[in-house]
């Protein structure tokens, strides 16, 4: 359950059921496994997917939310599979922003790029990220061309993207990096007419020079080239250069562990992980996968010093919460009336993690979400607002006042009968706090939420006489309501608890 | 006299050195907030600092633009394609060699009322081009070349409400010591061991969002685990407490100005202006702007006086002016100084993209009432860059410095403590003589220190004497005599006055002479 909670959005209560007794190395296979590229979002008005047309921009704010929405339920629904999650780190690595981009096919088109690569080659991975149109106006690539270089790509190509600020990189190759970078423009931005989009390289405002690096590339030469296929191999070679410095897959592996293991990297952990993991990656000639496993099935990842260690993303608590109740969104391409549900969906995940501070494909800076890299890390996600609504967001489910896909979200007393003994008060609490948090509670929390939150202090042989009248009488509404009233308070509770908060 | 050695700070950035130590008349009329610092009236408590931090990098150079150097400043190898015309640069009182864009006429109108002040070329030595490491550095106040996980009005909250969370809210201080609009914590406001705000986004929905005072039992975790449920506990618990003062100040605060509609700072900084009025004890608020790293297209190619540049500098400048104007109105402006920064400024030279690269020195803004020198330093000197960057004037820890110590009357101690060293205060809040005034050289005052009389020696004295005062540093008038032995010089006979510091200033129709003396015996 801990690796399937680090790992994924957490688990459904049928792979929860599915997984349990597996080893890691047979959940990490299946995390591993490829998956099919999820069917492009639809347009409410027509049925029809919009990524493939001419840019609409009457409809252009509705379709980007659509990508949004989508993205939101391609997360919810996946099957037990690291894909997702991955593809949430590297938007949060390769940032780019729709409030800058603002084309909703060029958001498309970058979400599908993250996917395609997100366990695949990171050389391959950062050749195509430079290229990609998002990216090309994000960061001003399309911009730079010979004679009045821009520099924002190739800076964050190398401070943020690869090498890392610690990887001794100087102004000097900031400049160089800029002019191997020269050339590169992005294709059918906003075009209203033309469906087709993505990226160009116009030799002719490409500088042709040799770029030269300092000794942090190992004073590498590029040679300058001309003609059209100039951009792409002194790009290959530039990336080469960035990957070859040591420090590039040791600030890629901690980016990793950040990701799915802890914030905190002391020299113990750099060097008995973070080294050996980055000696791993470049080994495998910056493959992913190999990696992944690795993290994912070492001893440390699974020590007990590093669970809970993780604070809840907004999209961790949303989605792992909407997946723990197994609410799915539906099949959008069977009919309108699940299409509508289904961007309902979409639209109250987006909605409630965006309010929480985790926008979806708009992260605040090219830093991305300041969780992962600024002091106290996780922490930035929680402050007396965010909380606050984290806890709103719960109360929200269970109070039956919203109904997603015309159904009640989480039914408490459903949940209850799932559990093993639900007329004895100690067990129903005791398995339902290991199923809802990652880190056990002590006897005196267990027996607070016993007998303070879920039996207001009547004593405990009370909660057996009020279950079986309830069983005895299921349409008699005030025996149900007895029961349903106190098992609410009692999941709102744990959805307001700070161990809820984190994985 | 190491933080306080005005004439170091001239050198650095006065055209003119002279900076005269002393407080002009309206300190005396209406004591000026560095002498209430020097007393440390007891009605200090009740002072805000707002800082509006500019994420992404303003362009400092299009923001406070240099009148002085325009054929520089808009030559083909400059700023050409983004240069803003001299005709179009908003023009400042008395500062003719200084314009604003033409976007913040806001601004504009509170500079020609002495309530905006630029401090020009602010930076830092060996400056960072990362926003990461740059926001990083500005927040927590280190040299580039370290590291600190504190904030630097976060360890000054820290000094000055010890304890806290643990042992608060108390009736002295029933509130936040800071409140943050908006979103996650900054690292300005965190201390060594807390943050020091509670963040909001909407003062009507805190207390419902917060809910009721959790009611959890005590957790045994220890570790990572043990250290995130504690905070994320405490948290709760601030929260808790905190949600129905926020509730009470915001019901009972008003704005009575009206604010800019669609501009997302002027909306922020409607709810501070209400719950200042409502009472808040809230020490420190701090607001976010962002989109200022303007790489590319930041002007117009057909008119560079509009664009995305100017859509943000009027955003910021028409939220300042509303939030001046209700402050008067709601009749705590006194009680209130603003503040913007940004990481850093921009490069010189523009790009070939319309916009501008990462860059170091920028001009920073502090507002209120209590501002007193209108430009601190002078403009940028465009032919005398840095790998086409500007060269820095003031640190800003200069500024920090002035905060502290002539805006919130902290001791020195306290001020090194939280900047983690001494810096000599950028004279924002203080009246400085400039280029208007006589040169150092042309002012004699001896002997100093003096014991029974000195003697003053200027030509500015030919013209006559229009008033000669003598205060202590408290501020209090001492009654003295005086003779004049020549034209150009003025006796003053100390004697009878105790041993200390004072201040003898003197106007004349050409200008003003203020001097710092000191008397021993």
């Amino acid at each position: 359950m801990y690796l399937l909670r680090r790992a994924t959005f957490g688990p459904t209560p049928d792979q929860g059921k599915a997984f349990a007794g597996q080893t890691a190395a047979q959940v990490v296979a299946k995390l591993l496994a490829d998956q099919p590229v999820p069917t492009p979002p639809l347009d409410l008005a027509t049925s029809k997917t919009f990524h493939d047309l001419p840019f609409d921009s009457t409809n252009a704010g509705k379709l980007n939310l659509y990508v949004k929405y989508w993205w939101s339920n391609v997360m919810l629904n996946q099957p037990v599979s690291l894909l997702e999650k991955m593809t949430l780190f590297w938007s949060n690595h390769f940032v780019t922003n729709d409030a800058t981009v603002n084309d909703y096919r060029f958001m498309y088109r970058y979400n599908a790029l993250l996917r395609q690569h997100a366990l695949g080659s990171f050389k391959i991975f950062t050749i195509a990220m430079t290229q990609d149109p998002a990216m090309l106006r994000f960061l001003n690539g399309n911009q730079n061309v010979v004679g009045t270089a821009n520099e924002n790509y190739a800076r964050e190509l190398q401070e943020l993207f690869t090498t890392g600020r610690d990887g001794g990189y100087t102004e000097t190759d900031i400049r160089e990096a800029a002019k191997v970078l020269t050339g590169w423009a992005d294709t059918g931005y906003r075009d209203t007419t033309n469906a087709a989009i993505g990226s160009t390289f116009r030799a002719n405002r490409h500088d042709t020079t040799d770029k030269k690096f300092s000794a942090a590339y190992k004073n590498a030469t590029i040679k300058g080239r001309t003609g059209a296929d100039a951009g792409l191999a002194e790009l290959t070679d530039l990336v080469d250069i960035l990957l070859a410095n040591p420090e590039t897959p040791r600030y890629i592996c901690r980016e990793l562990y950040r990701w799915f293991v802890n914030y905190d990297i002391p020299e113990t952990i750099e060097t008995n992980f973070i080294q050996p993991l980055a000696n791993l990656f470049r080994q495998s000639n910056f493959e992913l996968k190999p990696v992944m496993s690795a993290l994912l099935q070492s001893q440390h990842f699974f020590d007990e010093t590093v669970r809970g260690a993780v604070i809840k993303s907004p999209m961790d608590l949303v989605i792992g919460t909407f997946r723990f109740w197994g609410l799915q969104a539906p099949d959008p391409a069977q009919s309108t009336t699940n299409l509508t549900a289904y961007y309902q969906i979409g639209n109250y995940l987006y909605s409630r993690a965006k309010e929480q501070q985790q926008d979806l494909l708009n992260p605040p800076t090219v830093f991305g979400w300041t969780a992962y890299y600024l002091n106290d890390y996780y922490q930035q996600w929680i402050n007396s607002t965010t909380l606050g609504l984290r806890g709103f967001f719960a109360d929200a489910l269970t109070t039956n006042a919203l109904k997603l896909n015309g159904k009640l979200t989480v039914d408490v007393l459903a949940y209850a009968k799932t559990l093993s003994d639900p007329t004895d008060p100690t067990k129903l609490v005791n398995e339902a706090v290991t199923q809802l948090l990652g880190i056990p509670l002590d006897q005196s929390q267990k027996d607070f939420l016993i007998d303070t939150v879920l039996l207001s202090s009547i004593p405990r042989y009370e909660w057996i006489i009020e279950w079986n009248d309830y069983i005895k009488a299921p349409n008699d509404s005030a025996k149900r309501q007895a029961v349903q009233m106190k098992l609410t308070a009692f999941i709102q509770y744990i959805f307001r608890m700070a161990e809820y908060q984190v994985s | 006299m190491k933080r306080r050695n005005f004439i170091q700070l001239a050198a650095s950035s006065l055209a003119l050195p002279v900076l005269i130590d002393g407080f002009g008349a309206k300190a005396f009329a209406r004591q000026s907030s560095f002498v209430q610092s020097l007393i440390n009236l007891a009605d200090q408590s009740d002072r805000v600092l707002v800082i509006i931090q500019l994420q992404g990098g303003n362009d400092g150079l299009n923001t406070v633009i240099p009148l002085d150097q325009m054929s520089v400043y808009t030559g083909a190898n400059f700023r050409k394609n983004i240069a803003i015309s001299e005709t179009k640069a908003l023009k400042l009182k008395n500062y003719a060699a200084t314009g604003l864009h033409p976007a913040m006429t806001g601004m504009q109108q509170l500079f020609n009322e002495g309530k905006l002040s630029i401090v020009q070329g602010v930076s830092y030595p060996t400056p960072n081009f990362s926003h990461f490491r740059a926001s990083d550095i500005w927040m927590t106040a280190v040299d580039s070349s370290q590291t600190a996980f504190s904030g630097w009005a976060g360890r000054y909250l820290d000094k000055r409400f010890p304890e806290f969370p643990d042992k608060y809210p108390t009736a002295q201080m029933p509130d936040p010591p800071a409140i943050q609009i908006g979103y996650v914590t900054a690292t300005t406001l965190l201390s060594p061991t807390d943050s020091m705000a509670i963040v909001l986004q909407d003062p009507d929905t805190f207390a419902r969002l917060v809910g009721d005072k959790p009611n959890a039992p005590a957790t045994t975790l220890t570790g990572y685990v043990g250290k995130q449920v504690e905070f994320i506990r405490q948290q709760q618990a601030s929260s808790v407490s905190y949600a129905g003062q926020i509730k009470t100040a915001a019901t009972k605060g008003k704005n009575l100005a009206t604010y800019p509609a669609s501009n997302t700072l002027a909306a922020q900084l409607k709810i501070v202006a209400r719950l200042i009025s409502g009472g808040m004890q809230t020490k420190v608020y701090y607001l976010t702007m962002g989109g200022f790293d303007t790489h590319a297209t930041q002007v117009v190619t057909t008119d560079t006086s509009t664009g995305t540049h100017a859509t943000l500098l009027k955003t910021l400048s028409d939220a300042i002016l509303s939030f001046q104007t209700d402050l008067a109105q709601l009749k705590v402006e006194d009680r209130v100084v603003g503040m913007t920064f940004s990481e850093f400024g921009r490069r010189a030279i523009s790009n070939g993209s319309f916009g501008t690269d990462h860059g170091t020195s920028a001009p920073m803004f502090l507002f209120g009432s209590a501002i007193k020198t209108p430009i601190v330093g002078k403009n940028p000197n465009l032919s005398d860059l840095d790998n086409n960057n500007l060269k820095m004037q003031t640190d800003f820890r200069q500024v920090y410095s002035a905060i502290l110590t002539d805006w919130f009357g902290t001791d020195d101690t306290t001020e090194a403590a939280a900047l983690f060293k001494d810096f000599s205060v950028a004279p924002v809040f203080r009246q400085t003589v400039t280029d208007t005034e006589p040169v150092a050289s042309e002012l004699r005052l001896y002997p100093n220190p003096a014991s029974s009389e000195l003697t003053l020696e200027s030509s500015l004295l030919g013209q006559g004497i229009a008033t000669l005062e003598m205060a202590d540093m408290q501020g209090r008038f001492m009654s003295v005599t005086t003779s004049r032995s020549t034209a150009t010089s003025v006796r003053v006979n100390v004697g009878h006055l105790p041993m200390g510091n004072y201040i003898l200033r003197v106007e004349t129709p050409q200008g003003l002479l203020s001097k710092r003396v000191m008397i021993a015996r």
